[in-house]
C-alpha cells in the first residue's frame, strides 16, 4: 500500500491518515428512516430515528452535513477522561497513554463537522490539543535516546504521530544501519523499515462480514 | 557504484582523494601541473574518487587519507562533533566517508563517522522539531548534504501536519470547472 503523495517526503500525507481514519465506526442517532446499506466493508442500519447505530465515520459526516442525524462522540472523548489521560501523560515521562490509533483525525473532523454533538467543546479540544502537543514532544525526547540500534519500539503511537516522524526516523535509523555494519550497506531505499514495525502492533482489522 | 541512478551517490564520488602514482602514465592530461600529457612514477596527484577506485582496481595507484578525515577534524568532532563544519570538508562527508574507507583500508575512519553521526543527529533532531526556522539557518551550513535530507524530511512533515491542522479548504476546485465552454462552430 503506497500514498498517493510525493514519496520522498513521507509515504501518507496526513490528508491520506484522515482519509483512513473515516473508516473507523462511530455511533450515531439518526433521524430519518433509511434502510439498511450494504458495503464491501458491512452492512449498516437500518436506520430509524432515534434508534442510535454504528456506521463508518464517512458515512456519519455525510448524514450530519445534510442534517440527518447527530454523532454521538466516542466514550474517550469526555472532559474527564481526556483530563486523566493529560495528567497522566505528563506524569509518565517514557510511557504513551492508551489512545484511539486515530484520535487526532477523529477528533479534527469531530470539531469540524459535529460541534453541536460535543459537550463542552473548548474544553475537549484544548485538551486533545494538549495532550497531542505533549505527546508529539515525548516522541522527539524518546528518539533522542537511541543511537546505533536498528529498531525502535514506541508502544501506543497514534496514526498521526508515527506518520510525522516517519520520514525523518527512517532516514536516521538507516544512516545508523549503514555506519553500524559497513559491510552490509543496503541498496534499496527503505524509509519506513521502522515504523511499519511501530504500526503493526495495532490489531489487523478484518473486513467485516 | 551502489545506485547508479542517485544523483547524490554521483556527487560524492566526484569528491577528490590524494594518490600516488605506482606506474607512469602517457597521453593524459591528469596532473595539471607538469609540462608534458604524461604523469611520472611517484607522482602525487588529486583525483576523483571514482576515477581513483578503478586505477586501485588496477593497482596503477595507491590512495592516502584525503584531507577531510585528517587527524585535525578528528580532533575537533571528538571535542564537539555538533559544531564541526563538516559542509565545508566534504559536502557528502559519510557517503564519501564510506566509499574511501574500503580503499585506503583505515577502519577508524567507520568509527569516526559513527561517533560524529550520533551526536550530530540528536542536535538535527531538537532543531528540526522544534527551533524555528530563523534560529536554524546558521546551523543549517555546518550540515552535510546527507543531514540537510534528514533535516528537510523533518521539517517537511512537521509543516505538512500542521498546515493539515490549521485546515483551509477541503475540497479543492477542479480547474476545469467553471471555466466557460467554446461556443461550436
Amino acid at each position: 500500500m503506497a500514498g498517493q503523495s510525493d514519496p520522498h517526503i513521507s509515504l501518507f500525507s496526513a490528508e491520506e491518515v484522515e482519509f483512513m481514519a473515516e473508516d473507523e465506526l462511530i455511533e450515531i442517532v439518526p433521524n430519518l428512516r433509511m434502510d439498511p446499506l450494504n458495503f464491501i466493508c458491512g452492512d449498516f442500519g437500518p436506520f430509524l430515528p432515534q434508534i442510535a447505530t454504528q456506521v463508518p465515520f464517512w458515512l456519519a459526516v455525510a448524514l450530519k452535513k445534510r442534517g440527518k442525524c447527530a454523532i454521538r462522540p466516542p466514550q474517550w472523548m469526555s472532559v474527564e477522561n481526556l483530563t486523566q489521560v493529560l495528567e497522566r501523560e505528563r506524569e509518565s515521562q517514557g510511557a504513551f497513554q492508551v489512545l484511539p490509533f486515530h484520535y487526532v483525525e477523529i477528533s479534527r473532523l469531530l470539531f469540524d463537522h459535529a460541534r453541536d454533538d460535543i459537550p463542552d467543546m473548548y474544553m475537549v479540544r484544548s485538551l486533545i490539543e494538549d495532550i497531542r502537543d505533549v505527546r508529539i514532544h515525548k516522541v522527539e525526547t524518546s528518539l533522542e535516546k537511541f543511537s546505533g540500534t536498528s529498531a525502535v519500539k514506541i508502544p501506543n503511537l497514534s496514526a498521526m504521530e508515527v506518520n510525522i516522524i516517519r520520514p525523518f526516523v527512517g532516514r536516521a535509523l538507516q544512516a545508523f544501519y549503514k555506519h553500524d555494519n559497513p559491510e552490509k550497506i543496503p541498496d534499496v531505499d527503505r524509509p519506513s523499515s521502522a515504523q511499519t514495525r511501530v504500526a503493526n502492533n495495532e490489531p489487523r482489522r478484518p473486513l467485516r462480514r | 557504484m551502489a545506485n547508479y541512478y542517485n544523483i547524490d551517490d554521483i556527487l560524492a564520488e566526484e569528491e577528490f582523494v590524494p594518490v600516488v602514482f605506482h606506474k607512469a602514465a602517457n597521453g593524459v592530461v591528469i596532473d595539471p601541473s607538469s609540462e608534458t600529457n604524461s604523469v611520472e612514477q611517484g607522482a602525487k596527484v588529486e583525483l576523483p574518487l571514482w576515477l581513483a577506485q578503478e586505477l586501485y582496481l588496477r593497482q596503477a595507484i595507491s590512495i592516502s587519507v584525503p584531507a577531510c578525515f585528517s587527524q585535525r577534524t578528528r580532533l575537533e568532532i571528538q571535542a564537539d562533533a555538533a559544531c564541526v563544519d563538516l559542509k565545508s570538508r566534504s559536502p557528502y562527508f559519510y557517503e564519501f566517508g564510506c566509499k574511501i574507507a574500503p580503499l585506503v583500508g583505515d577502519k577508524t575512519i567507520e568509527i569516526l563517522l559513527l561517533s560524529a553521526f550520533k551526536i550530530r543527529y540528536k542536535e538535527i533532531l531538537t532543531k528540526a522539531y522544534t527551533a524555528v526556522f530563523t534560529t536554524t539557518s546558521k546551523f543549517l551550513t555546518l550540515l552535510t548534504k546527507e543531514e540537510t535530507n534528514l533535516y528537510e524530511a523533518a521539517q517537511a512533515s512537521m509543516a505538512a501536519f500542521k498546515k493539515w491542522r490549521m485546515g483551509g479548504p477541503r475540497l479543492q476546485r477542479a480547474s476545469v470547472l467553471g471555466r466557460k465552454r467554446k461556443p461550436l462552430d
